[in-house]
């Protein structure tokens, strides 16, 4: 039966994944009674965080008892316990099982709208940076910055200034990356 | 929700001009905001002091809880008309919070030709008790008016949404069941008297206080009767006598000493209930804004980096984000409110409408207010769109905003354009609030197209008379709509005339829409409905 340890089905868990000194960690937070569980692997442990007097919180993990400081950081949350700090970093799961996988799809810029090229700033074959202004179009009114997606090399410009081009025509592309 | 990954370079060259560009217009906009509330002629401030009359902006400075925010709505009103002389068009309106509830105020400014009302003052009070029936706002008029400017007069009087509207909005108020609360600091004369005598508690200041239908001079000339304005309709004969006021009080600070009391007073409403979390700031400093809003207009950017500078934590959840790339729409929460939101990235295609049609039906079905950040040139146009059906796409949208009920709050970041502003909650779709940004533009057509439009008709006008313009005649064409065009579209123009709540400065947008959302769930939302969807 699902969900009594975590653990009974055998499949994959959609737990909350941490990385902590490089390492990725999964562990999941139930309610029970008026408290809290956690479960690691196959454990179910009673937890508990309440603020401790003169700053700092106190842990309770099963029969275990200890002081804690834990700071915030941005994406970070730095725990200090037991003389030793822990930097604690939450895997948004959408990102994790994301596939980064590049098609070919991602060598071309398609030209988001109808328009006319205004300017390009770069020649075939020159190394470009990510954010670097590739090309410049203009389309009802609108200038458009078409920029570098990923570092690379210009492999081939598609429409040169005062050009026209309907909406996804391709306008530049990059060199294909080579897998590593 | 993931925190959207900026992709904004604070180090350019590019965000450093930007930066100091729009920092440049947000100062700008901090001094004309203080010199309508604050500079006055000095005969006017001595004709108050002389009256034993408070300037307005102490009045409100009194009135509500000490160290809350005050958010004033439409300060530039009126700056540019009537030659400028008429600072907020003579009225202070904003909301703010008194004894712990949050109220709207509607304070007539006597520093300002004596407080008459201008066709504008009347557009903004007309305005203040529209948004106190739209979002269930207790009002709390602060009265001193010398009346109706008769120069003006046709322009102020009989239309359907000229002086007779406030007494109206006053009476549907009551019905609802908000309260308002009228202190008489000055005269009420003529149709002001019925702000006081409309509100359901009113407060009158004995000796300078008064309300009357026709002023001692009327009354001389009416009938011939010689009486004194404490006689007419002073704090004791309203009081005491007629039953027109409730409360007498024998000093301003005392009347708002009392109105503070009749507040307290009231039943505090039941807010809807809608997601709320604890609120987080941003994780991208908002005064980056500076520095992502292009200097040029026309300079295309991505508003994802404006939402990840006004929502709790940077975080978004981006809704259909490989569809219809040209409005970004998603969910975020600012100041912990569960928020919609909808951004122009562009020209609204086929896709891109039916998208922000489906959008806005997700939000209406789980109550989430929606934001909207217009950047709009339009409208795609051209034969292909035509014929993959742009116009009932963008009418589909028309429709699902025009019948949305969850409260719209909307944000001109930039351009707003044609039927752009239609789609994305313009004005004429009754966003609960609708807030521009200093550099943003307003128009039916951008003003070089326009421009060129009119120069145009004139130039094939004189051909089929035979005549051709020479380059310079065309530019002398030209040139005068160009700039013409160029006024009528800047924001200042806009907010002088209430087409807005307010110029914002950028960094305050965070802020505003907090109070705004705020505000806008003290009202019911019915169940979503809509019209037919042209399919």
């Amino acid at each position: 039966m699902r969900g009594a340890g975590l653990s009974g089905i055998g499949g994959v868990l959609m737990q909350h994944t941490f990385v902590i000194a490089e390492m990725e960690h999964e562990a999941w937070l139930s309610r029970r009674g008026d408290g809290y569980v956690l479960h690691v692997g196959e454990k179910a442990i009673p937890i508990a965080l309440a603020d401790a007097e003169g700053g700092g919180q106190v842990l309770g993990l099963g029969t275990e008892i200890c002081r804690v400081l834990i700071a915030p950081d941005g994406d970070l949350v730095h725990i200090h316990v037991d003389g030793s700090t822990f930097s604690v970093r939450y895997v948004d799961p959408v990102q994790r099982y994301g596939s980064h996988s590049g098609g070919s799809a991602d060598d071309i810029a398609e030209a988001p709208m109808p328009g006319v090229v205004i300017a390009v700033h770069v020649k075939e074959g020159q190394p470009v940076e990510t954010g670097e202004t590739l090309m410049v179009i203009e389309s009802m009114k609108l200038e458009t910055a078409i920029k570098a997606w990923r570092d690379g090399a210009v492999a081939v410009v598609h429409v040169g200034v005062g050009q026209a081009f309907q909406r996804g025509a391709p306008l530049l592309s990059l060199a294909p990356q080579s897998e590593t | 929700m993931r925190r959207i990954e900026s992709k904004i370079d604070t180090s350019s060259d590019e965000f450093r001009l930007n930066r100091a560009h729009n920092r440049g217009l947000a100062d700008t906009l901090k001094e004309r905001h203080r010199a309508a509330r604050r500079e006055r002629p000095v005969r006017d401030l001595d004709r108050l002091s002389r009256q034993n009359k408070m300037f307005v902006r102490d009045r409100i400075e009194l009135l509500l809880d000490p160290g809350t925010p005050f958010l004033e709505l439409s300060t530039l009103a009126a700056n540019t008309e009537y030659g400028g002389e008429v600072p907020g068009a003579g009225i202070v309106s904003g909301i703010g919070i008194v004894n712990g509830r949050e109220i709207i105020i509607h304070a007539d400014d006597a520093s300002v030709k004596g407080g008459a009302w201008y066709p504008l003052s009347v557009k903004k009070i007309v305005r203040t008790l529209d948004i106190a029936i739209e979002n269930r706002l207790p009002v709390v008029h602060l009265c001193d008016s010398a009346g109706g400017f008769l120069p003006l007069q046709a322009d102020i009087f009989a239309d359907r949404y000229l002086a007779g509207r406030i007494f109206r909005n006053q009476s549907i108020l009551s019905k609802l069941g908000v309260p308002q609360i009228a202190l008489v600091l000055g005269h009420c004369t003529a149709g002001g008297a019925y702000v006081p005598a409309l509100s359901e508690y009113n407060v009158i200041v004995r000796g300078t206080g008064a309300i009357f239908l026709g002023g001692p001079p009327l009354v001389k000339a009416a009938t011939g009767e010689d009486v004194t304005v404490d006689e007419l309709g002073g704090a004791d004969v309203h009081t005491r006598i007629s039953g027109t006021a409730d409360y007498p009080a024998t000093t301003e600070e005392q009347a708002i000493a009392i109105a503070r009391e009749l507040v307290g007073q009231t039943q505090r409403p039941t807010k809807l209930d809608v997601e709320r979390i604890a609120p987080e700031p941003p994780y991208y400093d908002p005064d980056e804004l500076y520095g992502v809003i292009p200097r040029d207009i026309k300079i295309q950017f991505d508003v994802r980096e404006v939402i990840a500078r006004l929502v709790d934590g940077s975080r978004f959840h981006e809704y259909q984000p490989a569809y219809g790339n040209t409005l970004i729409c998603g969910f975020a929460h600012i100041w912990g409110f569960k928020v919609g939101i909808l951004g122009n990235n562009g020209v609204l295609f086929n896709d891109s409408s039916l998208k922000g049609a489906h959008f806005m039906q997700l939000c209406n079905q789980s109550r989430v207010p929606m934001i909207f950040l217009q950047n709009i040139t339009g409208y795609m146009v051209g034969r292909d769109y035509e014929h993959r059906g742009i116009t009932k796409d963008g009418a589909k949208m028309i429709m699902a905003v025009s019948g949305s009920e969850v409260p719209k709050i909307t944000v001109i970041c930039n351009g707003s354009f044609g039927a752009g502003n239609y789609g994305m909650a313009g004005r004429a779709f009754d966003p609960r609030f609708l807030f521009m940004w200093p550099q943003s533009q307003i128009s039916v057509m951008g003003a070089e197209q326009a421009a060129n439009v009119l120069a145009d008709i004139k130039i094939r006008q004189l051909s089929r008379e035979g005549r051709s313009l020479a380059p310079a005649e065309i530019a002398a064409i030209r040139e005068p709509i160009l700039e013409e065009y160029r006024r009528q579209s800047s924001a200042y123009y806009s907010t002088s005339h209430l087409w807005d709540d307010g110029i914002l400065d950028p960094t305050n947008t965070r802020n505003a829409l907090a109070m705004t959302i705020s505000v806008a769930l003290n009202a019911p939302i019915d169940r979503p409905h809509y019209g037919v969807f042209r399919m």
